[in-house]
């Protein structure tokens, strides 16, 4: 199924809503196997945006990606972090092989850093690993 | 001397402030993507009876011509095109929004154009504000 990425009624008022739903339509467009990943995704993943209160939910359902504005149902994973942080996530370098986060990369060293003082907080990522990767390989422009 | 805000005259002083940008020459080297343009949307209260499209014709780092126009269609040809009402161009000009955080917050609203890329040139979109910052500008709700 080719996947796809929908904005809930009331998500397209977010900003922040609308532009995650361009940036992984894109991406996906633009790179078969990030639309591989996106087919393959299920879970829930809420992103909050700390320091301009905003935040979303984005609902991954093998094919179909729908953006919710706010937090809607029990995430399995969220990312709570400063908008900075947010737009330094979409630049975080995946490794070309599997196109997982490259650890030596210098955006995702940063990212790294920031999660261990605490600017960059997520809830939910050692159970939802395989979630977490494959989010950032779909966000990722790096 | 201060240029109007929008104007040929603020669109010509603009280009002078990109092409003077060190940061700007070095972060927007890479650019090869076309022009961007920025329209601020009509408010009849302050005169403007109609959208005014500012055309930026950007290129490894510089600003090779910048026109004034009427109507959002005189550019719909730009690759990027960036539309926000005169209140929030005004803070874009006086330094007191980030770019990329502004769009998250929907106060800067990209209706044309590939968001991978524009994230990929973070750096050279806060130059371009660096730039506008460096325009003495007035406006007309001053």
């Amino acid at each position: 199924m080719e996947p796809s990425v929908h904005l809930a009624p009331g998500a397209e008022r977010n900003g922040f809503a609308t532009m995650t739903a361009q940036l992984i339509r894109q991406n996906a467009d633009d790179h078969p196997a990030k639309k591989a990943t996106l087919a393959r995704m299920i879970g829930r993943v809420a992103l909050v945006v700390e320091d301009l209160g905003m935040s979303l939910t984005l609902v991954f359902e093998g094919g179909r990606l729908t953006v919710y504005d706010g937090i809607v149902g029990i995430p399995d994973l969220t990312v709570r972090a400063p908008s900075e942080w947010h737009m330094k996530m979409s630049l975080v370098e995946l490794e070309p092989r599997f196109g997982l986060p490259n650890p030596r990369g210098e955006v995702a060293r940063e990212v790294f850093e920031a999660g261990r003082r605490g600017e960059v907080k997520t809830y939910g990522a050692l159970a939802s690993l395989p979630l977490m990767l494959r989010l950032t390989k779909v966000m990722s422009v790096a | 001397m201060a240029h109007e805000f929008p104007s040929q005259e603020w669109t010509d002083a603009f280009k002078d402030a990109v092409n003077a940008n060190e940061d700007y020459r070095t972060h927007g080297k890479p650019w090869t993507f076309g022009a961007v343009a920025m329209v601020c949307e009509k408010d009849p209260s302050l005169g403007l009876d109609d959208d005014m499209a500012m055309y930026f014709d950007v290129h490894e780092g510089e600003c090779r011509g910048a026109t004034l126009s009427k109507g959002r269609a005189s550019v719909e040809h730009a690759p990027f095109v960036i539309v926000a009402p005169y209140a929030r161009w005004k803070e874009v000009i006086n330094g007191e929004v980030d770019p990329i955080k502004a769009m998250m917050e929907g106060k800067l609203k990209m209706t044309k154009g590939h968001l991978p890329t524009m994230l990929r040139f973070v750096e050279s979109s806060r130059a371009l504000v660096v730039s506008a910052t460096k325009v003495p500008t007035s406006f007309k709700d001053e």
